[in-house]
C-alpha cells in the first residue's frame, strides 16, 4: 500500500514538475472557478488556441467559485502567481475594483457585441447570459410572465434558488429583484417565499433539483436551454420570459497590476474577445459570445428568446448596498 | 458444555466486569494498567501537536487580517440555538434509530447480511450531496414513493425531504446508519458466555436488551453521541441543499460568509472560536459520561432467536432501515450504471482522478492509523478520567474547525512556509483528511484498546509484558477487524471529501468528488451520476473488503 | 518464607480496613477461605502489588515486595478464567512467560518441556480457545513454570473445573509447588480442595486472617 501511493504520488509530482520545467517559455498564471477550467469548459480549447501562437504556456488555477479566485489573490497579495482573474461578473467587479489589484487593460472592445455598452477600463468582458427561471414543457402549462405572476402561483408551484452569499446566480437574482422593484423588493421576496422549495449553496444542485423533478422551476440563464437542445434535441426546458425585463450576467477578465506578464496577459485578453477565441464560448460555457459570431453561433443558441429589456445597477449602488439588500432579502424568506 | 455448567457460569463475575460496579474498581486501583510511558508521552506529544496546528491555522487568519472590517453582521445566538436544536434532535433520532437497526441486525442472519451492513456504512463517508440526491429520489415530492402513490393511489405526500424534518431525515440517513455500523460490532462482541447463560436463564426478548445489550452498548453512546452531534452541528451542504434557506441555517455557513463574501476574516476567527467552544464542552461533556467499554473482539454467537413476535419487529425494523437508509444508495446506483457510465469509464481524466483519489486515501487511511493509534493506545494506558479527556479532545477538536477556516489557514500556512502551493496540496489533503477522519477512528479503536486493558490489563502486568510485545501479540491481532474498519472509514472520508483542497485547486489535481463537482457545474448530470454511482461502488467494496482483508493479514503469522 | 505483617489497606467507603498478617512456606499450599466479599481477592491484589497497602510489610525471604511494582514481583498469578489470551496457541501463551531476549531454538524447547510436565505435549498448536477448562488451567500452570517465579498465586482456580479435572488439576499444583519449593497461596471456599493441598489454612473473619 505505502509502495503504491509513494509511485502514485512520484506520477503526480512528476506530471506537476513537468509544467514547471518548461522554463523556456513564459507561463501565463490564470485563476478561474473550476467549471471553466473543467475538461468540459472552455479553458482547455483557450488554452490550445492561445498557445498556438503565443509561444507560451497557459497555467490554469481553478478555484471552488469566481469569488474565491479574488479572495485567493486578497490573501497571496502582490506575491501572486497569478497575471489574470478569469470569471468575476459585473455584480462583485464594484468589489474588485475597490481591492485595486487590477491593472487598465488598454484594449480597444468597441467590437463587442453586449446589452449596453461596454467603456470598463479594468475588466473585459467575455460572455454573458441574462438571469431567468427555467421551466419544463411536460410538467407546466404556461409559464408565469412576471414575479407577480408567479407569486400569485398556487403554492404548490416549486422553485430552487441559490444563496447570494455563495452563489453568483443567487446574487444576481437579488439585484434582479432589486432593479426591477426598488423598495418593493421585501414585498417580492415575501411574496416569494412560499414558493421557495429551498436555497441551495451552489446553482449546479438547484438545477439538479430541477431536473430530477423536484423543482418546478430553477433560477438559470435565458442560455441554460441551449444545453440541452445541444446534448439531445431536448427542447422541452424552457427560460420564463419576465414583463420586467431581466438582469444580466457579464463575466469579465482582468489583469493583476502584481503581474510581470502585462503584454502576454493584455494579449491573452485580446484573444479571449476575438472571434476565434469567442467561438469556444457558447457550447462549453453554455452563455452568449461577446462578439457577434454570425454563422458560428451554434443554431441551438439561435432559437432562444430573448429578453425585451435589460436591467441594470449602478455598480457603486451595489458595491455601497449589497451586503444590507442580502439581508433584507434574508429577512424577508426567513 | 453440559447445563450444570452454563448455569455455574458467574453473572456478576472477574470475566469481563458487568457493568458499573467492577468498573468503578478499576478506576480505584491505580496499579492494575502496565506502564506505558511511552505510549502516554507519545499520545501527549501528539495531542500538543493537534492543538498546535489548529492554533497555527487560526493565527494564520489573524494575521493576514490586515483591517478588521465593520461588526459581523450574523446573529449568533439565533444561529446557536438553531444549529443545536437541529443537532440535538439528529443526535438522539441517530442513536435511537442506529440502535433499534443495530438490534435487529444482531439478531437476523440473513444472506446478504454483510452487504446490508457495508451499505449501511457507506452512508457516513458517501459525500453528502450524493445521499442527498439519493434521498430525495426515494422521499422527493417526485421521488419513487410519491410516484408510486400516485400510480397506484391517485395522491401524492409533502414531501418530508425539505425544511427541518428534510435536514433531520437526511443526517439520520447518514449518521444513524453510522451509529448502527458502531453499535452492531459492540452487539456483536458481547461474549458468548454471556449470552449462553442469558439463554439458559430463558430471558425475555426486553431483558435480554436490558442485561446484555444495553450495558455493551452503553460505553459507545456518548462518544458516538457527541460524534454525531459535531456532524449535524457542522453540517453544511446538507443544510443548505435541504434546509428549505436561511431559517435552518448553521454556525458554519456564517463562517463561510464570513469568509468568502465579506472577507471578514477577524469575524469568521471569531465564529470559529465560537463553534470550537460549543463544540468542545460536547466533547468533554460526553468524555465525562463515558464509561469504560468492557468486552472486545467478534465472538461467535450462539444462535439464540428471540421470540416470534419481537422476530418480526426485527425483520420491520430492517425493512424499514432498508427502505430508508439503503433505497437511497441503491438509487444512486440505479441513476448513475446509466447512460454516463460508458463515457465516463472512457475518459482519460475519470481514471486520473481515480488515481488520485485512492493514492490519497490510501495515504491519509494509513497516516489516520499511525495517529489514532498513538492516541488510542495512549490512552487505554491512563487510567485518570481528566487526562484521558485531554486527550481526547484534539481528536475532535478537528471536527469543530469549519472546514473552509482549515482551507483557509492551511493555504497560509503553506504559502507562509515558502512551499510552493500546487507541490503542497495533495501533503495537506493527506493531512487534513487524516484529521477529519481521526474521531472516527478513535471511535472505531479506542474502546476495543480500552476493553483489552481492563479486561487483560493485570494479566499483562502481571506477565510483565513489553509495550511492543503487548501490541504485537494482543493488541494488534485482537484488533484486526476494527483496525480494517478504521483503514476503510479513513479511506473513504479522504475519497468523498473536497472541503479542504478548495484554494489549492489546480486543473492537475484532481480527485473523483471534485470531478463530479464539476461535471454537475457543467451541466453533465449524467456523468456526475456515473460518478457517484462508482464513488458509492468504491465506498462499499472498502468497507466490506478492508476489515476482512486486515483481519486475515492479523492473523496470517499465526495460522 | 513468605511473609505479610499487618497489611492495612480500606476500599473508599470501607469502616474498618482490612488487616493481613499471613506466613506462606516454600514447597507448601498455603490456604485462605472465607465468605465472599470477606476479602480474599483483596488480599491477592495486595500481594500481587494491584493494591498498595497503607502500612504494614510484605517480604520474602527478607527481600521487601512493596516498593516492587507487579510486574517486577517475585509472583506469577492463576485466576480462575482469562489466564489465557484466546486468539494465541497454546506455546503461544506459554511463550509470554519467557524472558525477552531468548533465543528461539531454546524458546521451542523450553516450552515443551513446561507444556510436558503440565501434561499437554502435542498441545503445542492448539488455540486457547479451543482447549477445555481444565486445559487453559494446565496452559497457564506451564505458563508459571516458564517463569519461575517463588510466588504462585491461586484465585478459586478450580471451581471452573469438573471434580475429575479438578482432582488432577489440583494434584498437579500440588505437586508442582513441592518440586519447584514455591510459596503457594490459594484462594478458595471449597473445603476439599483446602483439605487436599494445603498444610496451613487461614479463614478471613472481619477482616483479619485466622489461622485455622
Amino acid at each position: 500500500m505505502v509502495k503504491s501511493s509513494s509511485l502514485a504520488f512520484a506520477v503526480l509530482f512528476a506530471g506537476l514538475s513537468g509544467t514547471a520545467l518548461a522554463q523556456d517559455k513564459p507561463t501565463l498564471t490564470i485563476y478561474t472557478y473550476d467549471g471553466f477550467a473543467s475538461e468540459w469548459g472552455p479553458g482547455v480549447p483557450l488554452k490550445e488556441g492561445f498557445e498556438a501562437t503565443c509561444n507560451c504556456t497557459v497555467n490554469w488555477v481553478a478555484a471552488d467559485s469566481s469569488i474565491g479566485t479574488l479572495r485567493k489573490v486578497q490573501l497571496e497579495g502582490e506575491s501572486t502567481e497569478a497575471d489574470i482573474i478569469l470569471g468575476l461578473d459585473t455584480a462583485i467587479a464594484g468589489e474588485a475594483r475597490e481591492t485595486g489589484l487590477f491593472a487598465e487593460h488598454g484594449l480597444e472592445l468597441s467590437h463587442l457585441d453586449l446589452p449596453g455598452e461596454w467603456t470598463d477600463a479594468q475588466f473585459v468582458p467575455f460572455d454573458y447570459s441574462h438571469f431567468a427561471f427555467m421551466w419544463d414543457t411536460d410538467t407546466m402549462e404556461a409559464p408565469p410572465a412576471s414575479f407577480e405572476e408567479l407569486i400569485a402561483l398556487d403554492d404548490d408551484i416549486k422553485i430552487a434558488i441559490q444563496d447570494p452569499r455563495s452563489a453568483t446566480p443567487g446574487l444576481g437574482l437579488l439585484l434582479w429583484v432589486k432593479a426591477a422593484y426598488g423598495d418593493r423588493a421585501p414585498e417580492i421576496w415575501a411574496g416569494l417565499k412560499p414558493h421557495i422549495l429551498t436555497i441551495t449553496r451552489e446553482w449546479s444542485e438547484s438545477y439538479s433539483l430541477f431536473l430530477d423533478g423536484e423543482a418546478d422551476m430553477v433560477l438559470s440563464y435565458t442560455t441554460s436551454p441551449a444545453y440541452h437542445i445541444f446534448d439531445a434535441d431536448d427542447h422541452t426546458i424552457k427560460a420564463a420570459m419576465f414583463e420586467e425585463g431581466h438582469f444580466p450576467q457579464i463575466e469579465v477578465a482582468g489583469i493583476l497590476k502584481s503581474s510581470d506578464q502585462q503584454d502576454l496577459a493584455r494579449d491573452f485578453l485580446a484573444y479571449l474577445t476575438s472571434v476565434e477565441g469567442q467561438s469556444v464560448i457558447p457550447t462549453t460555457n453554455w452563455m452568449f459570445p461577446v462578439v457577434d459570431l454570425g454563422a458560428d453561433l451554434d443554431p441551438a443558441f439561435e432559437s432562444l428568446p430573448q429578453p425585451d429589456k435589460t436591467l441594470t445597477l449602478d455598480e457603486a449602488e451595489i458595491t455601497a448596498n449589497s451586503a444590507a439588500w442580502i439581508d433584507e432579502m434574508l429577512a424577508a424568506v426567513q | 458444555m453440559p447445563p450444570a455448567l452454563i448455569v455455574s457460569l458467574p453473572l456478576v463475575g472477574r470475566d469481563q466486569g458487568w457493568g458499573w460496579p467492577r468498573q468503578v474498581a478499576g478506576i480505584l486501583t491505580m496499579l492494575t494498567l502496565p506502564r506505558r510511558p511511552i505510549r502516554v508521552a507519545s499520545a501527549a506529544i501528539l495531542t500538543l501537536a493537534i492543538a498546535a496546528l489548529i492554533a497555527a491555522v487560526l493565527w494564520a487568519i489573524l494575521a493576514a487580517a490586515t483591517d478588521a472590517s465593520g461588526g459581523s453582521r450574523i446573529d449568533i445566538a439565533h444561529l446557536l440555538r438553531m444549529t443545536a436544536l437541529q443537532a440535538g434532535l439528529t443526535m438522539v433520532l441517530s442513536l435511537l434509530v442506529g440502535t433499534a437497526l443495530a438490534w435487529a441486525l444482531n439478531r437476523l442472519r440473513f444472506f446478504g447480511r454483510d452487504l446490508v451492513v457495508g451499505l449501511f456504512a457507506a452512508a457516513i463517508v458517501t459525500p453528502g450531496m450524493v445521499v442527498a440526491f439519493g434521498l430525495l429520489s426515494i422521499w422527493g415530492r417526485n421521488g419513487w414513493i410519491n410516484q408510486i402513490a400516485d400510480t397506484l393511489f391517485g395522491i401524492t405526500f409533502d414531501s418530508p425531504a425539505y425544511g427541518l424534518s428534510g435536514i433531520l431525515l437526511a443526517h439520520v440517513v447518514l449518521d444513524g446508519a453510522f451509529a448502527a455500523r458502531i453499535l452492531l460490532a459492540r452487539l456483536d462482541a458481547i461474549p458468548q458466555s454471556r449470552l449462553k447463560m442469558g439463554q439458559s436463564l430463558g430471558l425475555s426478548a426486553w431483558k435480554r436488551f436490558a442485561l446484555i445489550d444495553w450495558p455493551a452498548l452503553r460505553g459507545s453512546l456518548p462518544g458516538l453521541g457527541a460524534i454525531i452531534f459535531l456532524l449535524a452541528f457542522t453540517s453544511f451542504p446538507i443544510v443548505l441543499l435541504l434546509g428549505g434557506g436561511p431559517a435552518n441555517q448553521t454556525l458554519e455557513v456564517a463562517i463561510y460568509t464570513a469568509v468568502r463574501l465579506d472577507f471578514d476574516l477577524v469575524g469568521a476567527v471569531r465564529l470559529a472560536l465560537t463553534q470550537i467552544a460549543v463544540c468542545s464542552l460536547v466533547i468533554v461533556v460526553a468524555s465525562a459520561f463515558s464509561p469504560i467499554p468492557s468486552a472486545l473482539g467478534r465472538s461467535v454467537q450462539p444462535r439464540w432467536r428471540d421470540a416470534a413476535p419481537v422476530r418480526a419487529l426485527q425483520w420491520f425494523t430492517l425493512a424499514l432501515g432498508a427502505i430508508g437508509f439503503a433505497l437511497p444508495l441503491v438509487s444512486v446506483l440505479y441513476d448513475g450504471l446509466g447512460a454516463g457510465l460508458v463515457r465516463v469509464l472512457g475518459q482519460a481524466s475519470f481514471w486520473w482522478s481515480t488515481l488520485t483519489s485512492i493514492s490519497i486515501g490510501a495515504s491519509s487511511a494509513l497516516l489516520t492509523l499511525v495517529l489514532a493509534l498513538v492516541l488510542a493506545l495512549g490512552r487505554s494506558a491512563v487510567e485518570h478520567r481528566v487526562a484521558r479527556t485531554v486527550l481526547n479532545i484534539p481528536a475532535y477538536a478537528y471536527l469543530a474547525v469549519p472546514a473552509v477556516v482549515l482551507s483557509l489557514g492551511f493555504f497560509l500556512l503553506v504559502r507562509a512556509s515558502g512551499v510552493s502551493v500546487s507541490l503542497a496540496a495533495p501533503i495537506v489533503v493527506v493531512i487534513a483528511n487524516s484529521l477529519l477522519s481521526l474521531p472516527f477512528a478513535i471511535a472505531t479503536l479506542g474502546p476495543p484498546l480500552d476493553a483489552i486493558m481492563r479486561t487483560r490489563g493485570k494479566l499483562i502486568r502481571s506477565l510483565g509484558l513489553s509495550g511492543w510485545h503487548q501490541f504485537s501479540r494482543i493488541e494488534y491481532p485482537l484488533l484486526g477487524r476494527d483496525i480494517g474498519l478504521m483503514l476503510a472509514l479513513a479511506f473513504c472520508f479522504s475519497l468523498g471529501d473536497l472541503g479542504v483542497i478548495a484554494l489549492f485547486g489546480t486543473q492537475d489535481f484532481q480527485t473523483l468528488p471534485l470531478l463530479m463537482y464539476r461535471a454537475l457545474g457543467s451541466y453533465k448530470t449524467n456523468d456526475a451520476a456515473a460518478i457517484a454511482a462508482l464513488l458509492l461502488i468504491f465506498t462499499i467494496a472498502a468497507f466490506v473488503g478492508l476489515p476482512r482483508l486486515v483481519e486475515r493479514i492479523a492473523h496470517a503469522p499465526r495460522r | 518464607m513468605l511473609r505479610a505483617d499487618n497489611l492495612v489497606f480500606a476500599h473508599p467507603g470501607q469502616r474498618t480496613p482490612y488487616r493481613f498478617t499471613l506466613e506462606a512456606r516454600p514447597g507448601e499450599v498455603t490456604a485462605v477461605s472465607g465468605a465472599s466479599g470477606s476479602g480474599k481477592s483483596t488480599l491477592l491484589d495486595l500481594l500481587a502489588g494491584f493494591l498498595q497497602p497503607a502500612s504494614g510489610s510484605l517480604d520474602l525471604d527478607g527481600l521487601a515486595l512493596l516498593p516492587l511494582p507487579p510486574e517486577r514481583r517475585p509472583v506469577s498469578l492463576l485466576l480462575q478464567a482469562d489466564n489465557l489470551f484466546e486468539h494465541l496457541s497454546a506455546s503461544e501463551n506459554v511463550a509470554l512467560g519467557l524472558p525477552r531476549d531468548i533465543d528461539k531454538a531454546s524458546a521451542r524447547e523450553r516450552i515443551a518441556a513446561a507444556l510436558a510436565e503440565v501434561g499437554l505435549s502435542g498441545f503445542e498448536t492448539q488455540l486457547a480457545a479451543n482447549l477445555s477448562g481444565g486445559q487453559k488451567q494446565r496452559v497457564a500452570l506451564a505458563r508459571t513454570l516458564l517463569r519461575d517465579r517463588p510466588v504462585l498465586l491461586l484465585d478459586e482456580p478450580f471451581s471452573a473445573l469438573d471434580d475429575e479435572t479438578r482432582r488432577t488439576t489440583r494434584d498437579l499444583v500440588g505437586e508442582l509447588t513441592r518440586r519447584h519449593g514455591w510459596h503457594t497461596v490459594l484462594v478458595s471456599h471449597h473445603a476439599d480442595d483446602i483439605a487436599a493441598l494445603a498444610s496451613r489454612h487461614y479463614r478471613i473473619v472481619e477482616g483479619k486472617l485466622e489461622r485455622v
